[in-house]
């Protein structure tokens, strides 16, 4: 008797963990696939808004893909190339700008919080000139794509020989936070070179090595 | 010997006298098998046990990756992109040679320092020591603050002190003395002497650790100028060399290999070489390259150089009366010097003043003067007087000093009374050491004001008259202040290094300079960017005046010593110790003895056989009264028997920070010895002559004293021999050294061949086409030295960890190329080959056939690849590989010193426990140039990949590029009839071929060595 209500017991448990599980089981991925990962940033940057609205090259900001290792977070003196001047988002500004003429005084500055916070990294003032008593700070981005360590990707060699940057990142140019829209693993990696191999990139022939010391050394 | 039997070669004495216990331990994988009954039973059983808690970490270690920060640059700096490497020029501070640098830096971090091709004497290369010097740079235990009595202060506090004992000196005329090595670098003296100009008494006092004094005087009485020659061994057909180890550690090193080796490279076309021979007492590097090696006890070289002296004289028909004897050596050695009088050369490395008179007269006789010593444009090293010196010490004894400054020096480490020394500087109102590191002479100073690294401070040199290099800064300072800051604030006038550097260089040199350009300004740009500048010089013109040496001739008479003199020498690496904190140098094997983290008494083998000591033995050396040294003995082939030669350097304070270096485990053994010391300090044996110390001293005793020490010899390790149970299938296997004459690569390209080629057929598939690139490697044995400068190279390159002395006791060293040395010919009087050895990338490699995982396979451009991720060390591969260059992560080694970590080559994975490693061609660098010939849109051109240890050699013998295109260098020297491979009738096509070694003798000669 006992027996048997052990018995139901376990497969009672057995079950239920299993109906806990299974969502688990679902997403399981290897250890170290963080495909989907999309972090919070300390500033809430849009690509959707900068490369899809306002169609910034990737590169005007990610210049360093052509020439290095890494594509590069770009400093903050570049985002200022236009953030000197644009200081929140253009409604704003012109209905700031509606209002003040109905109301027949001068524009205020409006400075949204998202951008006064770049500001403040740069320890700028209200008129976005240094602030001798305030020290500068970098702003601390979270690195979405990420190698492990014995990996070495190059950008400059996928840039220069076409290769899109949506190929792997994805749609970034919708994308209002970054997510990590492919997995990373060498088979996807592997896969890609064998059929520009074959297929060539945009047309042109181009020699992707499959050796393992492309990557691993 | 039969014309068809192979020369012998052997690496150890206990080689040479053979036997099967040798072969099996050197074949062993361990010299000790650790666990073999430890307390937690065998290995086997402990692995057994632990593989559970294994498994338990492996499934706790299944997690997200963690979350990474990555903060950009707030103001982009122009011209630097993240992840690109950019090179600037500086001038290495390692030694006083001031050879041409180029300096990797990442990110804003130094991280390899490169020789400057450019540059006119060094030509490229870049020894061992200055390759080393980076990591002093991130070197935590440097003082970031000053020291005021042992105490931390202010940069202030400290400044006021030195102020206060100035200004008292000022006011009552006290003396101030400076005292510091020889300094080559102009902004540097100007500074001292705009110090010291403004007091009452003020002296500036140098003194060398390795001194050139006698050469100095010697000049001065011949020529009338107290100068060091600039010796041009590019233009030397004829070198006789005196005890002088002119490759290894003598002046500039990397400056005569690169001219030396240069008349060492005799092609088909033009078998030509120049000649050497060496008298010398110890087997030196030097003497180990040498065509014709004279062993002579050090008290009988001015002997030797007075007959040979008398020989010219008579050639030159300029007789002095002086008594020929018989010595058909040195007829053979005039004979040839006279037939290339103009390009021959006579060097002394000793420090005697009759030596070297004797010397200059050779030179002078044979009309070196103006050719291959240059007097015009002298070298400006070593330039102490010792009387000076001498001077100085009596005052400190005497208490007659102020102030005193020690800038780079420290006399209480190399002077035989050096207690007695810091108890009297402990006694001076103030002393000012400016030493980078805690070394003695800093303890025994009242204020210790750090100076910084030459990489990231400002600093000139001017190695050899006219020629002027700059150092810049690579990195916002890490600790310290620049000592051309100090020396401003204490003289009154606080000013930036870089204001007073660039202040020295308009004021002195700039107007010396024809520059091509108009304003300072772009002058000072091109200087920058090339590193080094030329500057027109005056010179006053010298006659020689043959009294002196003429006397000399006369006086020196033959002299025999009794008993063991005992010879110190500077190591390669360790040199006079300043670089002893650096882990890289106490382990490179030194290039003769194989020895690592330890200095011995070198003795013949005759004079140990006498004595009944063999290699471990401990023996009290001494000298004089109560002066002794207990010291482990290494028996030395080619010493010669009345000599007992220990190496200077070891035994410092500086070497304490290795007392717990290594990974720790059950078996763990420390770096250092009893008193905490790496070595022992050779300086209580020696003699003080005034202000010289006397390397050389006769009539030391030695007694053993029954103890035995383990003394970490790399020379047996990683042997290319094979097991007697295995030879039976390998008989008729040919040495791996191959050699010949100069006078039978003259007759036949391809004399000294073995002649084992490989089989004609093949149990592989010829699967492996290289339609692309396919890398290769030629190493020329001929040109190559021993100086051991590419294995430091490579593993600064390749994050090649220093694992200490009781790994290497094991045979656990984690080089990935290493200098075989090999000794052939009688005990007494051998030969030396050495050859480099890494990684062949066979096309058949044994190593690839025997991976379960695959980790190890071949690339398409004949690369043998290691993947690490992919690696489960089983070492299969490491047993399987005929040519023992792989290397096993017994652990994770020392990877917790954040600081030292920023030496870390970030384009080159490090290692973690339990894989494989080993020389990868530095894939990492032929990718570099791949990607950008790519980006440029052109073909990789030849010469544009180059590896490490290539870039480093001074004597350019490593060749890499590669073998597909018919136009590149390594296709044009695999042609070459000198070429072979190693092990080649085990057919299994290394990528590495060797050129053969050539000594310029006569075949006639060789038979009689080896008969």
């Amino acid at each position: 008797m006992a027996s048997r209500l052990t018995a139901i017991v376990l497969a009672l448990a057995s079950a239920y963990s299993l109906l806990l599980l299974r969502p688990k089981i679902g997403s399981f991925r290897l250890p170290g696939n963080q495909q989907g990962y999309e972090p919070v940033q300390p500033i809430a940057y849009s690509h959707r808004l900068h490369a899809g609205e306002l169609q910034i090259p990737c590169l005007y900001c990610h210049f360093s893909a052509e020439r290095s290792r890494h594509a590069g977070i770009p400093a903050a003196s570049i985002c200022m190339n236009c953030h000197r001047f644009v200081t929140a988002p253009l409604g704003a500004l012109r209905a700031e700008d509606a209002l003040a003429s109905k109301e027949k005084r001068a524009p205020r500055l409006i400075v949204s919080p998202e951008l006064q916070k770049l500001y403040d990294a740069l320890a700028l003032n209200e008129k976005r000139e240094p602030d001798p008593s305030r020290r500068p700070r970098p702003i601390a981005w979270v690195r979405v794509y990420r190698l492990p360590d014995f990996v070495y990707f190059d950008h400059r060699a996928h840039v220069n020989a076409g290769v899109a940057c949506q190929q792997c990142h994805g749609p970034v140019e919708t994308m209002e936070r970054v997510r990590q829209v492919s997995d990373l693993s060498m088979g996807w990696c592997v896969n890609c070179h064998r059929q520009a191999n074959q297929t060539g990139v945009n047309g042109r022939q181009v020699h992707a090595s499959t050796d393992c010391a492309a990557c691993h050394f | 010997m039969r014309a068809d039997e192979p020369k012998r070669y052997w690496k150890s004495l206990a080689e040479r006298e053979g036997g099967a216990a040798y072969s099996e331990r050197a074949a062993a994988e361990f010299d000790e098998t650790p666990f073999a009954a430890g307390p937690l039973g065998s290995r086997r059983s402990f692995l057994q046990a632990a593989g559970f808690s294994f498994a338990g970490a492996l499934l706790a270690g299944c997690r997200r990756a963690p979350v990474e920060k990555a903060a950009p640059w707030l103001e982009q700096p122009e011209e630097i992109i993240a992840g690109r490497s950019y090179y600037y020029t500086s001038t290495c501070g390692a030694c006083p040679a001031g050879c041409g640098l180029l300096v990797k830096t990442r990110d804003g971090r130094p991280i390899k320092l490169e020789g400057n091709p450019d540059h006119p004497l060094s030509r490229g290369g870049l020894c061992a020591v200055g390759q080393a010097s980076i990591l002093g740079l991130y070197d935590s235990l440097r003082p970031k603050q000053p020291l005021l009595r042992g105490r931390a202060v202010s940069w202030q506090e400290a400044d006021r002190e030195v102020l206060k004992a100035l200004a008292e000196a000022r006011r009552s005329g006290g003396a101030v003395r400076y005292l510091s090595g020889t300094l080559t670098s102009p902004s540097r003296l100007r500074m001292i002497r705009q110090l010291l100009s403004g007091l009452p008494d003020g002296r500036h006092v140098t003194y060398d650790t390795l001194p050139a004094a006698a050469v100095l005087d010697a000049h001065e009485r011949t020529h009338g100028v107290r100068a060091l020659p600039h010796y041009r061994f590019d233009r030397a057909n004829v070198v006789a060399s005196f005890d002088a180890d002119f490759l290894g550690t003598w002046l500039s090193p990397v400056e005569f290999t690169a001219g030396y080796s240069q008349l060492r490279k005799p092609l088909e076309q033009s078998p030509q070489m120049s000649y050497h021979v060496q008298f010398e007492a110890r087997l030196s590097l030097t003497g180990s390259k040498a065509d014709r090696r004279i062993r002579i006890a050090p008290e009988e070289l001015p002997w030797y150089l007075a007959q040979l002296c008398a020989r010219l004289e008579v050639k030159a028909q300029r007789s002095s009366g002086a008594r020929l004897e018989s010595l058909p050596i040195l007829d053979d050695v005039a004979e040839r010097l006279w037939q290339a009088r103009g390009r021959s050369l006579v060097v002394c490395g000793a420090e005697h003043l009759d030596a070297q008179l004797l010397a200059n007269y050779a030179n002078e006789l044979l009309g070196n003067y103006g050719t291959t010593l240059d007097l015009r444009r002298p070298s400006l090293q070593r330039q102490a007087r010792p009387g000076d010196f001498a001077e100085l010490l009596d005052e400190i004894a005497t208490g007659r000093i102020a102030v005193l400054f020690l800038d780079g020096v420290n006399p209480v480490y190399d002077l035989p009374d050096g207690e007695q020394l810091a108890r009297r500087l402990r006694k001076l109102p103030l002393v000012v050491s400016l030493a980078e590191r805690l070394d003695e002479s800093a303890e025994a100073a009242a204020v210790v004001c750090p100076d910084q690294h030459y990489l990231e401070c400002w600093g000139d040199a001017e190695p050899v008259r006219g020629l002027f290099g700059v150092q810049q800064p690579l990195i916002p300072p890490l600790r310290g202040r620049a000592a051309l800051e100090s020396l401003a604030i204490w003289a009154g006038a606080p000013k930036s290094a870089a204001d007073i550097v660039r202040e020295t260089w308009e004021r002195e040199i700039f107007p010396r300079c024809k520059a091509k350009e108009e304003s300072f300004e772009r002058f000072w740009e091109r200087v920058l960017h090339e590193g080094w500048v030329e500057a027109e010089i005056e010179h006053p013109g010298s006659a020689f005046n043959p009294a002196p040496a003429q006397a000399a001739l006369h006086r020196v008479t033959k002299t025999a010593a009794a008993g063991l003199t005992l010879v110190a020498y500077p190591k390669i690496a360790l040199l006079d110790g300043r670089h002893a904190y650096n882990p890289w140098l106490q382990e490179l094997p030194d290039p003769i003895t194989k020895a690592t983290w330890d200095n011995y008494a070198c003795l013949a083998p005759a004079t140990a056989r006498k004595l009944g000591l063999t290699d471990g033995d401990v023996v009290r050396l001494e000298a004089g009264p109560e002066r002794a040294v207990e010291l482990p003995v290494l028996v030395q082939p080619g010493q010669h028997d009345n000599v007992v030669a220990v190496a200077l350097g070891y035994g410092g304070h500086l070497t304490r920070r290795f007392a717990n270096l290594g990974p720790r485990w059950l078996g763990w053994r420390p770096s250092v010895n009893a008193g905490g010391c790496v070595g022992e300090n050779i300086a209580p044996l020696l003699e003080r002559d005034g202000g010289s110390l006397r390397w050389t001293r006769s009539g030391v005793r030695l007694v053993p004293t029954g103890k035995r020490h383990a003394l970490a010899v790399t020379q047996d390790h990683h042997t290319l021999t094979v097991p007697p149970r295995l030879a039976a299938a390998d008989r008729g296997r040919r040495p791996i050294i191959e050699e010949t004459t100069l006078e039978a690569f003259r007759k036949d390209p391809r004399a000294g061949a073995q002649g084992h080629p490989p089989p004609a057929e093949d149990l592989w598939p010829r699967d492996h086409t290289f339609p692309g690139h396919r890398w290769m490697m030629v190493v020329d044995l001929t040109a190559c030295t021993g100086c051991s400068a590419c294995v430091i190279a490579c593993q600064v390159e390749n994050n090649v960890p220093a694992v200490g002395k009781d790994e290497v006791r094991r045979k656990r060293e984690m080089h990935w190329i290493r200098i075989d040395r090999y000794y052939s010919g009688p005990l007494g009087d051998v030969d030396v080959a050495f050859q480099p050895m890494m990684c062949q990338h066979c096309e058949h490699a044994p190593c690839e056939t025997v991976c379960p995982v695959l980790a190890t396979v071949h690339s398409s451009e004949g690369l043998n690849q290691q993947i690490y991720n992919r690696c489960i060390g089983t070492r299969y591969c490491e047993n399987n590989c005929p040519y023992k260059v792989r290397r096993f992560n017994w652990f994770d080694y020392a990877r917790d010193d954040r600081l030292a970590n920023m030496v870390l080559n970030p384009d080159v994975t490090v290692r973690s426990r339990g894989v494989m490693e080993k020389c990868t061609f530095c894939v990492q660098r032929i990718q570099e140039a791949r990607l950008e010939a790519r980006r440029r849109g052109e073909p990789l051109r030849d010469g544009e990949v180059q590896t490490a240890c290539q870039q480093s050699c001074p004597a350019q013998a490593i060749v890499f590029g590669d073998a597909n295109d018919p136009a590149s260098k390594v296709s044009q020297l695999l042609k070459s009839g000198r070429a072979y491979r190693v092990l080649e009738e085990i057919n299994v096509r290394p990528s590495v071929t060797y050129l053969r070694l050539v000594r310029n003798r006569r075949e006639a000669e060789e038979e009689e060595r080896h008969g």
